[in-house]
């Protein structure tokens, strides 16, 4: 967060917060106004990209209307349905006063629609067998690519922010790192397998000493609780939440609240 | 000075916002005048039961006057006026309903405080949304002062409460925000008001040593005091903070302190240690590396002022008004207002020692100024010299409309009322660089 310096007494929260704000704008690369976002939430776009929009009790909710669509049983109906009767003697009276009846209305068309009825049933009965089916491996399928998708996108947002704090880490050692002509011996083609052991060779006891030395000092220098108001303003600089892993800047900040000299505590 | 505080629970184990409020005033004020609290039997908010004895029993030296509640709340017939008064247009005398079915109804107090206005000098009424606070001083308005203790919540938007925001003496305000946001609703520029607050009980010593041996705490952890409901902005704490773990392994932990009406999420970084004392509570806050307060509704957030007594820097829901202002005329916190904001403003308080050092000092600058019993019981004390120095108004309690006028149903909903007020944080700013 290289834009947090706390340096002056006076600390303006609004201005904190629109540096936060702007740095989340750098990542996303995009930013959306307060009425954008309504817009989207309204659209309910997790339904369409978040495989939890599919109801997971779908498919149950399906079984239990098929086992509730098995209890009403299809019909078959005949042209001669309507006059049927247990007692032969009814179903012949029936048929006597047929004539009678289509006096009164026409039953023919009435027989004709309830026989395709029954048969649409029966074909219906038959594909929803094969709906079901279809849709059991359709939500199979997007709950499976909704977990890839989102396997995905974790994927690729640790790998932004690693390489994000990557970048910044490369560009704060670019900052420290002092070229001096000479310190460093030209590069040399290698001259034999043994060629690397034998350019350490050389050093002499009294250079790997003074080496030692300056490492030590170096070490002592970046020491936090020597570190001046450049350090600290480096500790509060270069980085931000990334996905760093174990390794990342935090490490090297004064934790918060020790870093707090509280009086009320004994 | 003779005083009268009206609140509808009350107890030393009673630990309401509003009632911890009332009991910390009357306490302080009592160092000043004579008071007396009056209340109810009731010990629970949300069925009003009579559980405590009627009568004067005292309290920490303050005599507590109860009375009995005439009915205890259902559940089901409130939520149903709720949603008739909220959502859809109604009339007066569904609010009226409304008020009643919401309790706790106590006839008798109302008797009482009437019977009493003729020998105190000031009445001071806690809750603008309760039976007392509404009949009280219709009662007594020339006596009144209100507490209004209001959120942005859409009784607010009721018109039963625009007379009585009207006709009171004088009004107690929380913050700014709950300051604008009455005078819009009401209308009441007129009626004299100060933003005082309440102060509260922070101990001259905390041990966050003892506290982190006691609880195994040994890492830098965040904290979360307060009941854990989903009201309270918990549900979008745990989400925001579960993925916050998952970025930052290494990371704060979360503490939570409080009743749970919410399952809790099973993490490893997140640890529930339900209600603890007062010690416990200030140890841990001291202990903490900053307090998160996620709530989306607040007139006043004690806890986020006791973290500040203690140096402790907040981290607030930004869509809360009130919390917001206070982070900003504090100085002493950040807010947010989706996760992104969310685990930079965290990571930023958790990393940025000299931020969260300078956030940390302010927060203790902005308690003593401003919340430290002393400023408090002035602002009380002064608000009492103005009312007396001043001429009682002439203006008198607007009336109840008639009984066909009260059934006409021409009330707007509630909601809608709410919808246009004025939000955001209230903020002066030439005082905001005046205290910079």
């Amino acid at each position: 967060m290289s834009d947090l310096n706390v340096r002056s007494e006076s600390l303006d929260v609004e201005q904190i917060m629109s540096q936060i704000r702007s740095r989340i704008r750098e990542k996303r690369g995009v930013d959306y106004t307060e009425q954008e976002i309504r817009e989207l939430a309204n659209v309910k776009l997790e339904k369409f990209l978040d495989p939890g929009g599919v109801r997971s009790d779908l498919l149950e909710q399906y079984r239990k209307g098929r086992e509730s669509g098995t209890t009403l049983r299809n019909y078959a109906f005949e042209d001669t349905t309507l006059y049927e009767s247990n007692r032969g003697f009814i179903v012949w009276l029936r048929k006597m006063l047929q004539p009678i009846l289509k006096l009164f209305f026409n039953p023919n068309p009435l027989i004709d629609v309830l026989h395709k009825q029954s048969k649409m049933n029966d074909s219906f009965l038959h594909s929803e067998a094969l709906y079901y089916e279809l849709i059991h491996n359709l939500v199979l399928e997007t709950t499976r690519m909704g977990i890839e998708v989102k396997n995905l996108k974790m994927r690729v947002e640790s790998m932004s922010s690693r390489l994000d704090f990557d970048e910044r880490r490369a560009r704060a050692l670019e900052g420290v790192v002092q070229y001096r002509p000479g310190a460093v011996p030209p590069l040399q083609p290698p001259a034999g397998p043994n060629a690397a052991t034998n350019a350490q060779g050389p050093a002499t006891e009294a250079e790997s000493a003074e080496r030692r030395a300056r490492r030590r000092r170096r070490r002592g220098r970046r020491r936090p609780d020597q570190r001046g108001p450049e350090g600290q303003a480096m500790a509060s600089g270069p980085d931000g939440p990334d996905d760093h892993g174990d390794s990342g800047p935090a490490e090297s900040f004064e934790p918060a609240g020790r870093a707090a000299d509280d009086p009320h505590e004994s | 000075m003779k005083l009268a505080l009206v609140v509808q629970r009350y107890g030393a184990d009673i630990n309401g916002g509003a009632e911890l409020h009332a009991r910390y005033v009357a306490e302080h004020l009592s160092g000043h005048a004579e008071v007396e609290v009056l209340t109810t039997c009731a010990r629970d908010y949300i069925t009003w039961k009579n559980e405590l004895p009627a009568g004067v029993e005292p309290i920490n030296g303050v005599p507590v006057r109860r009375f009995p509640v005439a009915h205890e709340r259902r559940p089901l017939d409130f939520g149903r006026r709720s949603r008739l008064v909220f959502d859809h247009e109604h009339s007066v005398a569904d609010e009226l309903a409304w008020l009643e079915s919401e309790g706790p109804a106590s006839p008798a107090l109302i008797e009482y405080v009437a019977q009493a206005a003729g020998t105190v000098d000031y009445i001071i009424f806690f809750s603008y949304r309760y039976y007392h606070a509404y009949h009280g001083p219709r009662r007594a308005s020339s006596k009144a002062i209100l507490v209004p203790t209001a959120e942005r919540d859409p009784a607010i938007g009721l018109s039963i409460f625009g007379p009585i925001f009207r006709g009171v003496r004088a009004i107690m305000y929380n913050s700014p925000e709950e300051r604008t946001m009455i005078e819009a609703a009401a209308n009441n520029p007129q009626v004299p008001g100060v933003v005082v607050g309440v102060g509260s009980e922070v101990p001259a010593r905390s041990d966050p040593a003892r506290f982190r041996q006691a609880f195994s705490a040994h890492r830098p952890f965040a904290i979360y005091i307060g009941r854990i409901d989903e009201n309270k902005g918990c549900g979008e704490l745990f989400d925001h903070f579960q993925r916050y773990a998952r970025t930052f392994p290494r990371g704060l932990d979360l503490l939570l302190i409080g009743t749970p009406v919410m399952p809790i999420p099973e993490h490893h970084r997140i640890r529930h240690l339900g209600f603890v004392s007062d010690r416990d509570k200030f140890d841990a806050l001291a202990a903490a590396d900053l307090l998160i307060m996620p709530s989306y509704f607040e007139s006043l957030s004690m806890v986020a002022l006791e973290a500040w007594a203690l140096g402790k820097p907040v981290l607030a829901n930004g869509r809360c008004d009130v919390l917001k202002g206070q982070c900003i005329r504090s100085r002493a916190g950040l807010y947010y207002e989706s996760y992104e904001e969310f685990v930079e403003a965290l990571y930023a308080l958790e990393s940025n020692g000299p931020l969260h050092d300078r956030l940390g000092r302010n927060g203790r600058e902005y308690f003593a100024s401003h919340y430290a019993w002393p400023v408090i019981e002035r602002k009380y004390l002064d608000m009492f010299a103005r009312l007396q120095a001043e001429p009682a108004p002439a203006r008198a309690m607007e009336p109840l409309p008639g009984w066909f006028a009260r059934r006409r149903k021409d009330c707007r909903a509630a909601a809608s009322v709410l919808a246009d007020l004025p939000a955001g944080a209230t903020i002066d700013r030439a005082e905001t660089a005046r205290s910079a």
